[in-house]
């Protein structure tokens, strides 16, 4: 391998092919490029022409720069170059890689699992065959992994694949499943550890030894995996212990509580001094939410030895309240839970029920009112209960004092006694104070609580030492006993308000809270079951489906964390026992004793890059790129690239662009003009684009417009010009159409515009204005002809004369015939009547209206008719506004209404 | 260029030539002498015959009907005279646009094929002719004639002529670039477009024939830019597109000049061949407005006469 520097070679003998270059070189500039083909029509004047210089064409410099370029990469990447190449492995044979994947591997598994696939990179490279051997246990119990000789190929899916398991390594195992491959010959061992120390290491490093060279791989100190172990069930704080491998330094970790919801509950730094090798956290919660406390873990360390697993037992257990039944009864002020009830309510679970139903769960506290009467079995389980650590409170009350020999007293009684009552000069005794010692150490004392009326204790040596809480004249008021690992508290009052008020102040309250929270969970027995695991940690700690290889605890067996049962929660929805690795685990070292002639290392990434496949990519993509400009050179490729594309595709953006905007209706853009159109009515007339007629046009609608005015309901304003290709129609009841010659043909938009406007309601009045010469072209007239040209596209129905009895002809005016400038054109409408309220969308003319109705400013007709004067004048007069009529009221004046007025008319 | 569908493709070639021709007033070939008459298109002819315009009086030969004596003419003089008439008739106009694979060409994207800018050139002046009352019709399909559909006709015409040249595809026989011989009546004025590459001889046989019969004509050479000016550089194999062959240029910019030189050699001789028998030419290049095309061709036909 030829290294220079951070670069390194692998395959150096290929960058001979390196001197190949400038041969290349030569051949590429000599060779003529492939010549392009184009058809071309007036080949005939090119045939026998011929140059006057022969230069040959050559390849264009950049192009023969691009293909060397090629080369260049081609050979280097064949070289196999590397970047910051990593140290060989010496010696011949096979590699045994020996990977740690117990639970202490999980810290930074990603950087182990990238190091033996760099080792496995490189016995590829050195063609070495390997060996693979993990040392933690299968699930299920299998055996570790031991895969005999193999291509690096498939050691390295294998190795991508592998996980840490949630338990500890068994090297022993690893050991014992390494004798059957069989290995001959020397090889070289490189082991990944997890860094801890085990007895179980230096077998089978002497075994691997004998084979050859060893190399221990262990992370760094700061990498080593912490341990957390579960906390002791103490009431008060929970103490977690934090413990590390490698105290030299001061480290820093932090701690995190979950609740079993998953959410956060406490987090706080836990700091190691330089030589600590443990530290402790105290966690201080309410109640309520220790309750809730589901697992404790470390932060980023990822690993099942860092993960606590908490269930019941470390929780507060509920309180329970003897009562005759386990529904509460307690609704008058008189009832003996009543109190008990609305003073620990808010603060504990509250049981009610007989004793041997309340004992079937662990409870805190258990209290007995006095009113309870208890049997012997009863009273067997509640010193059960209390010797294994359960708190008993009894309420005094008439039964108490009445009763003989009952063992179930902290102190002997000796009856009653009365403070303050009718017969007496004494009053009713207050409370002094609280004894340091008991849990009710600190509480305030009432000035307005008074005793009116207690059971006493009989004076004893101990009595004293078991006194909790004192009256003013130093008699005992409550008294307590320990008794095995519980408490029996006697309040020497009942728990109702008839022989004091203690019950109803809010000390009262304070002192059954405290009582509570020395109460402590008591398990309901001995494991009677098996538990099935419900959810597992995986290597990394994470809680998961139990797989199908744990194994349920059975009962009587000591719970280990193993193959079997891997940490978690077991059993079933009533009762869940968490398993936890490190309640078997208390310790952990870092690795120190390593047998003679093992070298040992720390495990670093090297961070070597490949760089073959970045080179033969590039590569490939000139080579493609070097394709495409060889074809492109040919003319083969299907789009001519030239200079006018880029200038073609803006101008194509710039014209979609502007397209939309131009083919906006100018009343889009142009409100003045839609304002002005739909404010009052305006007959409009289509401009021509010759100015004469447009003005002939105009002035003919403003005289018919002032006869309109004058004569009839229709109060019209001034004519508007209608420009048929960008204004709205839709304003406008009557267009008026002179055709002209000139008059470019229509755009598809504007016949669609006007084929929408005669669909919906709209008239036009087509003027041919070729009355004249109609009748002696031989073709038609001049102006029908530009009409049907014209109207090319557009959608005209038939058309037929206007028939004697037509709505025109009586629509204001009665009259037959229409003349305009002249007279004797025929005057066509539709056929039969659509849906357009019987009014005739097309009228076609002949007769050159608008210069019969044309005035100018001075109100004098600007165009003479003929051949009838000023009498057809006013008949072109009538026609326009029996047409305007028609137009704006459609069929109304066919109603019959009218036709007796109009038949006796006509018949005059 | 075969239309897919012909029926859309040749409408809108009809309406974009009618836009084109829309910005110049209808065409009237010029005649001899026009008698102004109010209905466009009809000419005078300058002889007796059928029409509406006085033309002469002649003297009453026996034969003639009574009628036809003009008697207020007659009562002036000693003799008797029977009014005639001049000759009116529209003219014919008879248009060919070159169908040969040669013309299906252009060198660049933005540029049109000069197939087409001869199609649209043909239909405009069709356009024109028409609006001025003359009759059209295309070289070799029928009589001509000035009704409205004459133009939607010839769209027609010339999509299936596309059609027939995509159809046949490269096995199309070489057209000889200039229009075959049909026996046309005197006096009727063609219009040739095309790209002319043909040899000399055979435009000279062809125009000779025509004017032998007395037809005018006016041929427009539809061609490329890159035609004239041969803007390729390097090593090309040029290819033609009638079965001509292949010839290989190492390196065609040496070739420009000779190249010129032989094109402006064969225009000239068209030049000169066209002038010889009082006929027109113009050279049109495809990047350049076809208005300007039309403008030359209105003037070519509206023009004086040289005779």
């Amino acid at each position: 391998m030829l290294s220079l520097g951070a670069l390194a070679f692998a395959t150096p003998w290929v960058l001979l092919a390196g001197l190949l270059l400038p041969i290349i070189w030569l051949l590429l500039r000599v060779t003529p490029p492939a010549p392009k083909q184009l058809r071309f029509p007036a080949i005939s004047f090119l045939f026998g022409l011929k140059p006057r210089e022969e230069t040959p064409a050559h390849t264009p410099w950049w192009l023969l720069l691009l293909r060397v370029a090629l080369a260049a990469l081609i050979i280097l990447g064949l070289a196999h170059p590397l970047l910051n190449p990593r140290a060989a492995i010496i010696g011949g044979g096979p590699l045994i890689l020996v990977l740690d994947d117990g639970w202490a591997a999980a810290r930074d598994w990603n950087k182990k699992r990238a190091s033996a696939i760099e080792l496995t990179d490189q016995a590829e490279r050195d063609n070495r065959p390997m060996v693979l051997l993990t040392t933690a246990p299968e699930p299920g119990n299998e055996p570790p992994v031991a895969l005999g000789p193999q291509r690096p190929a498939e050691i390295r899916t294998k190795i991508q694949a592998l996980q840490p398991h949630p338990w500890p390594s068994d090297r022993a195992a690893a050991l014992a499943a390494f004798e059957p491959l069989q290995l001959t010959g020397s090889a070289e061992t490189v082991w990944i550890s997890d860094g801890l120390e085990d007895a179980a290491i230096a077998p089978l490093a002497e075994r691997l030894q004998r084979l050859g060279s060893v190399t221990v791989l262990t992370p760094a100190a700061a990498d080593l995996p912490y341990l957390l172990l579960p906390p002791e069930n103490t009431p008060g704080t929970l103490d977690f212990t934090v413990k590390r491998p490698a105290a030299d330094e001061a480290g820093l970790t932090i701690f995190r509580a979950f609740a079993a919801d998953g959410h956060l509950i406490d987090r706080e730094p836990v700091r190691f001094d330089a030589g600590q090798g443990s530290a402790v956290v105290h966690l201080k919660l309410p109640v309520e939410l220790r309750n809730t406390l589901a697992r404790a873990d470390l932060e980023g360390q990822d690993q099942t030895g860092a993960a606590v697993l908490l269930d019941e037992r470390w929780a507060r257990r509920p309180v329970g309240v003897v009562a005759s039944s386990a529904h509460s009864t307690a609704e008058s002020l008189l009832d003996d839970n009543y109190y008990l009830e609305r003073a620990l309510g808010p603060y504990a679970e509250l049981r009610l029920g007989p004793i041997a139903d309340l004992l079937h769960t662990p409870l805190s506290l258990i209290m007995l009112p006095d009113s309870v009467l208890t049997s012997d079995s009863d009273r067997g389980l509640i010193e059960q209960f209390i010797q294994k650590g359960g708190v008993l409170v009894r309420f005094a009350g008439p039964n108490l004092a009445a009763a003989d020999n009952d063992k179930l007293l902290p102190v002997r009684l000796r009856g009653s006694r009365t403070l303050g009552s009718a017969l007496q000069w004494t009053t009713p005794e207050p409370l002094a104070g609280f004894e340091p010692k008991s849990p009710f150490a600190g509480l305030t004392v009432p000035n307005d609580v008074t005793v009116s009326r207690q059971v006493l204790a009989e004076p004893s040596i101990e009595l004293a030492d078991r006194t909790w809480a004192r009256l003013a004249d130093g008699t005992p008021l409550v008294t307590a006993e320990h008794r095995g690992e519980g408490w029996l508290v006697l309040f020497h009052v009942p728990a109702t308000a008839d022989w004091s008020n203690l019950p109803i102040s809010g000390v009262f309250v304070e002192m059954l809270r405290r009582l509570v929270s020395i109460g402590q969970g008591v398990g309901a027995g001995v494991q009677q079951v098996a538990m099935p695991a419900q959810e597992t940690l995986d290597g990394f700690a994470r809680l998961a489906a139990a797989p199908g290889t744990a194994a349920a605890l059975q009962p009587g067996e000591d719970a280990v964390v193993g193959p079997k049962h891997p940490p978690g929660f077991y059993g079933t929805e009533q009762l869940r026992r968490s398993l936890n690795l490190t309640s078997g685990i208390q310790d952990i070292a870092a690795l120190k004793t390593l047998p003679q002639g093992v070298t040992r290392a720390e495990l670093a990434l090297a961070g070597e890059k490949d760089l073959r496949p970045w080179l033969l990519t590039i590569a490939l993509v000139i080579g493609l790129v070097d394709l495409v400009i060889a074809l492109a050179l040919r003319g083969l490729l299907g789009v001519p690239l030239g200079r006018g594309t880029a200038a073609g595709i803006a101008l194509l953006l710039a014209a979609a662009a502007a397209a939309p905007a131009q083919a906006q209706d100018k009343a889009a853009d142009d409100p003045a003009f839609a304002l002005k159109a739909t404010l009052h009515t305006h007959l409009a007339y289509i401009e021509t684009g010759d100015k004469r007629i447009d003005d002939v046009s105009l002035a003919g609608l403003r005289g018919l417009t002032l006869v309109l005015n004058r004569r009839t309901a229709v109060e019209a304003e001034e004519p508007m010009a209608v420009d048929v290709e960008h204004d709205e129609l839709a304003f406008f009841p009557l267009l008026y159409w002179p055709i002209v010659t000139g008059q470019p043909p229509l755009s598809a938009g504007a016949i669609d515009r006007i084929n929408f406007f005669l669909r919906n309601g709209g008239t036009i009045l087509f003027d041919t204005r070729d009355t004249d010469t109609a009748e002696i072209d031989p073709r038609g007239g001049e102006g029908q002809r530009r009409l049907q040209e014209l109207a090319r596209g557009l959608q005209i129905p038939p058309l037929i004369p206007v028939p004697p009895e037509h709505v025109l002809t009586k629509a204001f005016y009665l009259m037959q015939n229409f003349p305009g400038r002249y007279s004797g054109g025929t005057l066509w409408v539709e056929a039969k009547d659509s849906g357009n309220d019987e009014v005739s969308s097309v009228i076609v003319g002949s007769n050159d209206y608008a210069a019969a109705w044309a005035v100018d400013r001075n109100g004098r007709p600007m165009f003479a008719t003929s051949p009838g004067g000023e009498l057809q004048r006013e008949q072109a007069f009538r026609f326009g506004v029996n047409l305007v009529m028609y137009a704006l009221t459609g069929n109304y004046k066919t109603d019959q209404v009218h036709v007796p007025s109009i038949l006796e008319r006509l018949g005059q | 260029m075969a239309s897919p569908a012909p029926v859309a493709t040749t409408e809108r070639a009809r309406r974009r030539a009618e836009q084109l021709a829309s910005v110049l007033p209808p065409l009237q070939v010029a005649a001899e002498r026009v008698a102004a008459t109010v209905i466009q298109g009809v000419h005078g002819r300058r002889r007796v015959g059928p029409g509406e315009a006085f033309w002469q009086f002649r003297r009453y030969q026996p034969g003639d009907p009574a009628a036809r004596i003009d008697w207020r003419q007659s009562a002036r003089g000693r003799f008797v005279f029977v009014r005639e008439n001049e000759w009116e008739a529209a003219q014919s106009v008879w248009l060919w646009c070159d169908p040969s694979n040669s013309m299906h060409y252009r060198s660049k994207r933005g540029l049109i094929e000069k197939r087409e800018r001869a199609e649209l050139l043909t239909l405009a002046t069709a356009a024109l002719l028409l609006r001025g009352g003359e009759r059209v019709a295309l070289l070799g399909t029928g009589n001509p004639t000035s009704s409205r559909a004459t133009l939607t006709r010839l769209s027609q015409e010339l999509g299936s002529e596309d059609a027939a040249t995509a159809a046949a595809g490269k096995k199309a026989p070489p057209g000889s670039g200039m229009p075959p011989l049909h026996s046309l009546p005197r006096y009727g004025r063609l219009v040739i477009f095309g790209d002319c590459f043909a040899e000399l001889e055979t435009i000279q046989k062809t125009v000779a024939t025509y004017a032998a019969r007395g037809v005018r004509g006016h041929i427009v050479q539809v061609v490329d830019p890159a035609e004239l000016a041969l803007p390729f550089t390097g090593r090309i194999r040029f290819e033609g597109m009638e079965g001509e062959g292949r010839m290989l240029a190492r390196r065609v910019e040496a070739l420009r000049g000779e190249y010129g030189e032989r094109l402006e050699a064969h225009r000239g001789g068209i030049a000169e061949i066209v002038r010889a028998v009082g006929w027109t030419f113009q050279r049109h290049v495809t990047d350049q407005p076809s208005e300007a095309a039309l403008l030359g061709i209105y003037a070519a036909l509206a023009g004086p006469e040289v005779r």
